[in-house]
């Protein structure tokens, strides 16, 4: 099973240093020896062009488990991200990240990181995951869209 | 299983039984049974009038006792529960036992003849008809006007009707799930086209299936693809061991969809019942079936038969009892609260000079006084007449009596679960002993079988007992309720009776057979008497309940 798991991932990042979507970055950490582990990623979103997360660079931790592809990796935003679908520990609610919603063994890290993305400026209502975030969003749009942009220049891109 | 004509059989049979019966147990009754008697053979008339189908033949039966002696030793048989139960009663209601493979043919023959109809082959169909929770005439509707829509919803895609799913071997293929690419990769792909090696597949189904316990639901393992993987791809796929289990899963999903389909609750029964009483009559009709495997369970809730009292009350009794509220009432009838800083307070003994604990308040128990009032007076409070007194008196009385009510209904309830349960364990220590005393005296089997049949009424009699005392807890007082209270007591002094005689012993136990055999049968009587009569009220809505009933 892990040696699908470690094939699986070192074919991805063969594929992500190949082509990948501009702006994102996907790279496996390293240990403290300097090992690079192939099951902990790196990785950064950049806001969507027009939209108020525009100029952003969010940054992630994609940690697959042994079952991979076989169930979805966990996807935590570090530090954690002001936003409706990301819980108080940084961890993103994403349908395809549910392995009994969404997730399919096709799905790759690309497409992961696509899909937070589109989430970043179309919170779902229906699965709110912190409560800040949430409220402002349901009850002040402007308030709300104001807090964004001074999170987005907390955190510019490059 | 035809259960309707095995039903019928067991009528015939049973009716000569009881016929015979009660012609053996006439001459041989001694004088203070008879009245027990006569109400079976009430019952017997009773229940003969409504058989309009049998009557001819039971007729004939009815004065036919010439092969007496021959069906002595059967008397006791045929279990009591269907001897008394030729017609159906008020508070019956009908119902059908399938067994898996008739959920199964069920199935089959649904799908057959939607498939027909469609033009569509089996297996997209029964995922047609499993999208739509097995409404044929729904699906035929929504087929017949937007063909493509449906198909789409039910994760179909375009018509699936040529050239069935193969294992093939592609040039140059890669797959997108483990990124293998070697020559002579075996790969899959349904319908829609997305293709992986046939490895991946298989671990995809297999987590679905065996760690997930999905089946009707599974989709392509393609990204954003809605495609429902249908039973031939998987029969194509994978194992046997796994093909059963995606079976047995759908066939669970098919009871679980059918409204009048529900599986019985009994641990290893394989079997599920329909039954056509719907949820909404709940309040007034408490759906109990049999199934075949023994197990007597409510068709609405699916709990243990808990005839009389309808679903909505058992909901709340059980609540009632599982939750704390009853310590609520018990610490405001049994504890007070210091007056000045509030911390609750059991006396436990000692006299009426408290001193709490927390804050040190010195203060009297009897009329909650400050204690340095209370002069000469001392252990012995005199100051009951006062007003703040009387207040907190009244406070605590209504609180005890709400709780004394709930702990009548309660411990008798509880009793009788208790007993039900000691009863079994006598009953089992006397079977033993049966066995002994066949050995010894050379008694056949047949002949101590009454006491299977005593035990097994009082077992059923007590389980309806006990369910009366949740149902007379939620009972509005009125006439009815009297007359309800009449049948509970008469039941109960039944079971009593034969109950005690459990606890006769072994060499006595033989002698009491007839009185025994009696008793039986006025327990049951009994029970069917107050079953009939809070059912027909219950389907006239004619109790009045102090709690809504949904």
């Amino acid at each position: 099973m892990s040696g699908l798991c470690i094939n699986r991932l070192s074919e991805e990042r063969k594929q992500w240093r190949r082509d990948h979507p501009f702006g994102f970055f996907a790279k496996p950490m390293r240990n403290s020896q300097g090992v690079m582990d192939l099951k902990k990623w790196d990785c950064g979103v950049p806001g969507k062009e027009k939209t108020i997360w525009e100029g952003g660079l969010f940054k992630l931790e994609v940690a697959f488990p042994d079952e991979y592809p076989t169930k979805p990796p966990k996807c935590k935003f570090t530090p954690p991200l002001f936003h409706p679908n990301v819980y108080p520990s940084g961890t993103v609610c994403l349908s395809i990240l549910n392995e009994e919603e969404g997730w399919k063994p096709a799905i790759t890290i690309k497409e992961i990181l696509l899909g937070i993305q589109s989430l970043l400026d179309e919170p779902n209502p229906e699965s709110p995951a912190q409560a800040d975030a949430f409220n402002l969003f349901k009850k002040d749009k402007v308030a709300y869209e104001k807090k964004i942009k001074s999170i987005v220049k907390e955190n510019p891109a490059p | 299983m035809k259960a309707p004509a095995r039903c019928m059989e067991t009528n015939a049979v049973s009716r000569k039984k009881k016929t015979l019966e009660s012609a053996i147990e006439l001459p041989a009754t001694p004088d203070t049974t008879t009245a027990a008697t006569m109400e079976s053979e009430d019952d017997f008339n009773s229940s003969q009038a409504s058989q309009d189908e049998f009557m001819e033949d039971s007729d004939a039966d009815f004065d036919d006792d010439s092969d007496l002696d021959m069906d002595d030793q059967d008397v006791g048989f045929e279990s009591q529960d269907k001897d008394i139960k030729p017609t159906k009663q008020a508070y019956e209601v009908d119902f059908k036992v399938f067994d898996p493979s008739q959920i199964q043919a069920s199935q089959d023959k649904q799908i057959a003849e939607v498939s027909s109809i469609l033009v569509q082959p089996p297996e997209a169909t029964a995922i047609l008809l499993r999208h739509l929770r097995w409404n044929k005439e729904r699906l035929i509707d929504q087929y017949m006007e937007k063909p493509e829509e449906i198909l789409e919803s039910a994760g179909l895609g375009e018509a699936s009707t040529t050239n069935p799913p193969k294992i093939i071997q592609v040039k140059g293929f890669s797959c997108d799930i483990c990124c293998e690419d070697g020559a002579g990769l075996e790969t899959f792909a349904m319908k829609c086209d997305h293709r992986f090696c046939v490895d991946c597949y298989r671990q995809y189904l297999y987590t679905k299936i065996k760690d997930e316990g999905e089946a009707a639901r599974i989709r392509c393992p393609g990204d954003k693809c809605n495609r429902i993987v249908d039973s031939k791809t998987l029969d194509l796929l994978v194992g046997d061991d796994l093909r059963d289990r995606y079976h047995e899963l759908l066939t669970r999903t098919y009871v679980d969809d059918k409204e009048n389909l529900r599986w019985c609750p009994a641990p290893n029964c394989v079997y599920a019942v329909e039954c056509s009483v719907k949820d909404r009559e709940l309040p007034r009709i408490v759906p109990t079936v049999n199934c075949d495997c023994g197990h007597f369970f409510c068709f609405g809730c699916s709990l243990s038969d808990h005839q009389p009292a309808p679903c909505g009350l058992v909901k709340k009794w059980l609540k009632k009892c599982e939750d704390d509220s009853e310590t609520a009432n018990w610490i405001s009838a049994n504890t007070k609260e210091c007056p000045k800083c509030h911390s609750t307070i059991e006396k436990n003994g000692g006299c009426n000079h408290m001193t709490c604990r927390k804050c040190r308040n010195e203060f009297c128990w009897m009329c909650m006084g400050v204690w340095s009032e209370h002069g000469t007076s001392w252990y012995n409070c005199n100051r009951f007449e006062e007003k703040s007194g009387s207040e907190a008196r009244d406070a605590q009385a209504k609180s005890r009596q709400s709780l004394e009510r709930y702990l009548h209904y309660y411990n008798r309830y509880a009793n009788h679960e208790q007993s039900a349960k000691l009863d079994k364990d006598i009953y089992l220590k006397t079977e033993k002993k049966m066995q002994q005393l066949q050995n010894t005296t050379g008694m056949s089997w047949i002949e101590v079988q009454y006491l299977d049949t005593a035990s097994q009424a009082l077992q059923q009699c007590r389980q309806t007992l006990k369910w009366t005392y949740a149902f007379a807890y939620y009972l509005a007082r009125n006439n009815l309720t009297e007359i309800f209270e009449d049948n509970q007591k008469d039941l109960e002094m039944a079971v009593e009776n034969l109950s005690e005689m459990f606890e006769k012993p072994i060499d006595q136990l033989q002698g009491l057979k007839v009185d025994m055999m009696d008793k039986t049968a006025y327990c049951n009587k009994r029970r069917i008497i107050l079953l009939n009569d809070t059912a027909e009220n219950l389907k006239q809505e004619n109790w009045e309940f102090i709690v809504s009933l949904t």
